[in-house]
Parts: structure tokens; sequence; C-alpha cells
């Protein structure tokens, strides 16, 4: 599943958010954008999975313009993990997980028994096997990010666009999530906070500054000292890892007098 | 299941209670073998019962008892049609000002006498023409901005509202003061069943089947639309259909309950709250469980309004209020321990 991004252009009232950006994503790869708070990373990713819609530009997903898409067609093409707080209604994890299935099923079709046994497999891979009946009101953070993750891999589509999945979770679960996406035979495309998680599993980095795309490629291309000494404004001193061969990023601040 | 059997042995028991209750004393054999001598067209049974006690049981109490049911059964599945379109557990029926363009409709009608080319109807014409009048306006609002999101639909039933409020205090105080026609108005603004009629409860039900018909078809876009507008469009629903499918529906539903029963408070916002918190937030259980409870507690409440102040009856909206308050307060208190 490729994703292109050409030449777009996004304002909110006045104010531009995104500059002319482009870029593309080929199929299987997994992809990070990483750049500092308020550089447009969301804002990026809303105009792909088209909550927002552009003033400029447009998204294809192989070839296809996204504006020209149905909703459920869309689903089946990508899947979405986003911030969700605004649950109100209580549901189960089931449930929850069987909304990815929607997209499958036709038009007052019953729950099949094959999206049952999907759900349960993707339950199980975000190891919540036996929560499929609890509330997802009353799940913990990191439950709760697991049931999302769990149903947008049930979606089934070949490309999974995500906006930050490991935000307040401790280290366990992050490397949980990243593991569990990393597995699956799909194109990934995630917006990702830390550094050195997004190191360690991306097989390219966009850095993202003031609405434009700076620089793309390898982790050891774009994870440099002089590229988080400029556009996050921290020295830094950054080492490959002996184990995971993997680089590792070691944040100096005392050398910006913070 | 066992849930709903038992809400349906509730309703059969209210239903006869609430024919036998009444000025004037019927057996309750009676009620059994007149409404299906009616329903066979013949004398199936030997008429043992005076004339106007079959006038009293089929043309007056039965369709009373029946436009209950379906007024309290529509306000309680529009309840759930702007929780869902609100993403609010706290909406209800009127929540878009649906009300108070009703009531400016009707006060017109009956204080004014516009629409009299309606005849006997102008009443729920007016109701009807107000209910689509505002849900247009309070669209208009809080499309200002481009995106139509939950708070702005909520601010702008809020400012509906207000506006019509006015309107229909302006007519009742402005024209005609004290006559008989404002007490007429005020006594549908609080919500009656009083008026009711086999033409008027026909009517309900047939706009009311129809909606429960077309509800029912989009029960599963009903159920992801309740995680958020933008999430349900990224699961694949068409978020856009399912919401002028609520609005239609939820319009006419509540511009033809509210014209033929007045402003009904509380159903529309009591029973869903109830029925969630046993059934769960998922339409297909949730729209028939609804439906049974909203009718059961319309016709007690309607029950009880006929009784407190006998030979008197008190306007309906009154009961609903007074009993839904106060459990209302319960439900709370309850979910907050869970």
């Amino acid at each position: 599943m490729r994703l292109s991004v050409r030449q777009l252009d996004y304002q909110i009232e006045g104010t531009t958010i995104l500059k002319n950006i482009s870029l593309e994503i080929r199929e299987g790869e997994f992809v990070g954008l990483v750049g500092p708070n308020g550089c447009g990373k969301s804002t990026l990713l809303k105009a792909i999975y088209k909550t927002y819609k552009p003033q400029k530009g447009a998204v294809f997903v192989d070839g296809r313009d996204v504006c020209g898409l149905a909703p459920r067609e869309m689903a089946r093409e990508m899947a979405v993990m986003a911030q969700e707080n605004s649950v109100e209604f209580d549901l189960e994890v089931m449930d929850m997980v069987m909304y990815g299935r929607y997209s499958h099923r036709k038009f007052f079709e019953g729950e099949k028994k094959e999206d049952r046994e999907i759900c349960l497999r993707f339950i199980r891979e975000v190891g919540l096997a036996g929560y499929e009946h609890r509330s997802y009101l009353s799940l913990s953070g990191g439950e709760k990010q697991r049931v999302l993750l769990a149903r947008a891999l049930t979606q089934g589509s070949r490309l999974i666009v995500l906006d930050e999945p490991t935000n307040h979770l401790d280290v366990r679960f992050q490397y949980l999530i990243m593991q569990t996406l990393k597995k699956q035979d799909v194109t990934v495309f995630s917006s990702i906070h830390d550094l050195n998680l997004a190191a360690m599993y991306c097989d390219r980095i966009l850095l993202m500054d003031q609405g434009q795309i700076i620089q793309a490629g390898t982790p050891e291309e774009v994870i440099t000292a002089e590229n988080i000494g400029r556009i996050f404004g921290v020295d830094t001193q950054i080492t490959v890892n002996e184990l995971t061969g993997k680089i590792q990023v070691y944040y100096l601040p005392d050398e910006t007098g913070i | 299941m066992a849930f709903i059997a038992g809400i349906c042995v509730l309703i059969g028991i209210a239903a006869c209670l609430s024919i036998l209750i009444g000025a004037v004393e019927i057996y309750p054999g009676d009620i059994g073998k007149i409404i299906l001598n009616k329903m066979m067209g013949r004398e199936f049974f030997a008429c043992t019962w005076e004339d106007n006690v079959e006038t009293i049981i089929w043309n007056i109490r039965l369709p009373r008892v029946l436009m209950a049911c379906i007024v309290g059964a529509g306000l309680s599945v529009c309840g759930v049609l702007m929780q869902a379109l609100t993403k609010n557990s706290l909406a209800d029926p009127y929540v878009l000002g649906i009300s108070s363009g009703a009531s400016a409709g009707a006060v017109c009608a009956i204080v004014l006498g516009l629409f009299s080319f309606m005849g006997g109807y102008s009443t729920m014409f007016g109701a009807t023409l107000g209910a689509t009048v505002s849900i247009i306006l309070s669209l208009k609002i809080a499309s200002l901005r481009g995106r139509i999101t939950s708070t702005q639909l909520v601010l702008a039933g809020i400012a509906t509202s207000a506006l019509f409020t006015a309107l229909t205090n302006l007519f009742i105080y402005g024209f005609h003061t004290g006559s008989d026609k404002t007490k007429t108005a005020q006594y549908w603004m609080v919500g009656s069943l009083s008026g009711a009629s086999w033409g008027k409860t026909g009517y309900v039900a047939v706009v009311f089947a129809l909606a429960i018909v077309v509800i029912l078809l989009f029960a599963r876009d009903l159920d992801v639309l309740l995680l958020g507008d933008d999430v349900a469009e990224n699961l694949g629903v068409n978020t856009g259909r399912i919401k002028l499918v609520i609005i239609i529906m939820s319009t006419l539903l509540t511009g033809v309950v509210v014209s033929v029963s007045g402003v009904i408070g509380f159903i529309g916002l009591v029973v869903p709250h109830m029925v969630r918190t046993i059934v769960g937030s998922k339409h297909k259980r949730l729209i028939p469980a609804v439906i049974l409870v909203g009718g059961l507690f319309t016709m007690a409440a309607d029950m009880v309004s006929r009784v407190v102040i006998a030979p008197e009856e008190l306007p309906i909206g009154i009961i609903s209020a007074l009993i839904g308050a106060p459990f209302f307060l319960y439900l709370i208190r309850s979910s907050k321990a869970r």
C-alpha cells in the first residue's frame, strides 16, 4: 500500500499550519514522523485521514485521491489510531474492537463467525485476552490504547496511520504497542514523540518543523546531534547501542542552561 | 430477554388498570369482551353492559392508553437519537429547540387562530410546522462556522429555544390575556393527553412505525457514531448521512408527538438513561427496550395524572417531571457509586 502526499497546504483561520508538504511512503515501510510540539504533525495526519480537508494539494492511497473515496472504502484502505478521550457511553471491549469490522459488513448484515475470530485474535495479540466483556471505560490508559490498536488492526487495511500511539504509556506498553505493529504485515505511518523509540522501530523517519518536512531518511541520517540541537534546542550525544545495533540518544540539557 | 418479557407484562397490567380507572366504574371482564367485539366487528360476546360503558372504553379510554404508549415510546426514541447526535447522555428530544418551536406554532394556532384552513387539525399543523422551522434554524446557527460540532448543536438549540419560548409567551401575554384560549395554550405547553382520539392515535402510530423501521435499519451506524464523528468516519461510517437520518426522523417524530400531546418533559431524558444502565448502549437492543419502557412509564404517569385530583386531571407533564426528577437523581447517585 503506497501513500503519497503532494504539495499539501493547510490553513486554519488564516494561520498556515502545513506548507507545501510532499511525502511518499512505500509498501510495507514503517515510517515515523517526529518534530517538536505544534509543528503540525497531528494536522498532517488528520489531513491524511480526511478529518481535515486541505486547501491545496492532495493525498493519494495507491494512486487514488482519498477525497474521492467513500467512507467505507476509505476505512478498508486505511486504519487510523488517534487519541480518543471523548467516549461518554460505555461499551464492552469486544464491541469496541468489533467496530473495526464495520467497513467489511454489508448493510444490515449480522456479526459473522469470521468477524468474531478476527477480533479475538487481535485482542489476544495486544495482550488483552480475557478482557472481552470488560467495560471499556473502566480500563486503564494503557489498556484503552491497546484496545484501540486491536480495533485498528481488525480493520484489515494494509495501511495504518497512528497519532502518537504510545502517548502517556509506561515503558512496557510503549514497546508492546510498537512490537505488535512491527509484527504486522502492513504499512505503518506514525507520529512518535520518543526519538529512541522511533530509532528502534522505524525504517525511515520524517523530521518536521514549522509545518514543513525538513528531512527524510533512515534514523541514522535524520536523528543527528545537529538536527536535534537546531530543532528541539537540546544538546545530545548519540551513540550506537551494542546490543540492538540501533542509535541511542542521550540528552545533555545542562549545556543549554535549562 | 427476561427484562423485555417483564416489561411487556407490566404494560399489559398498566393498560388494563388505566382503562379501569375513571369516573365511570367498569368490570375488568368487560374490557376484553368489548375490545374483541369491536375488533371482530360483530357481537362475539353478548352485550351485558350499558352502551355508555362501551363508548367510554372504546372511544375515550382505549385511544388514550394507546396514545400514551406511543407518545412515551416516541419521545424516548427521540431522546436516544439526540443523545447519539450530540454525544451527550443528557440530551433530550427537545435539545435542538424542537419543543419550543412546536409550542410557538401550536400557540399561534390556538391563540391567534392561524392555520384555520386546516380545521380541527390546525394545532397539530402549527406544532409540526413550528418544529420544522426550529430545527432548520438550529442547524443554520450551528453551521455558521463551517463544521457542525456537538457543542455547537447544543448551543444553537439553546438559542433557538430561547427565541421561540419568548415568541410563545409574547403570543400568550400579548393577545387575549386571560381568555380561555390562553388557558388551553398553557395546558398544552405543559403537555397533556386529554385530547386523545382514534384519529390522533392513528396519525402518531403511522409516523412512529415509519420512523422506527428507518432507525432500526441504521442501528449499527448509530452505535459507531457514539464514538464521535471523526472516529466513526475513520471506521467507515458515512456520518453525514446518518446525521441527516437522525435529524429528519427525530424532527418528524417529535413534531408529530408534540402536536398531539403538547410538550411532555423528562420522559425523553429519563427513559433512555434508565434503559442504558440495564441493556447497554447498543441500539439494536436499546431502541426496542426504550420503546417498551417509554410506553410503560407514560401510561403510568398518565394514570396518576387522572387519579391525583379526580375528577379533575393534572397535565401529564407535571406528573412525569415529578416522578422523573427524583428518580433521575437516584440514577445519577447510583451510577456515580459504580
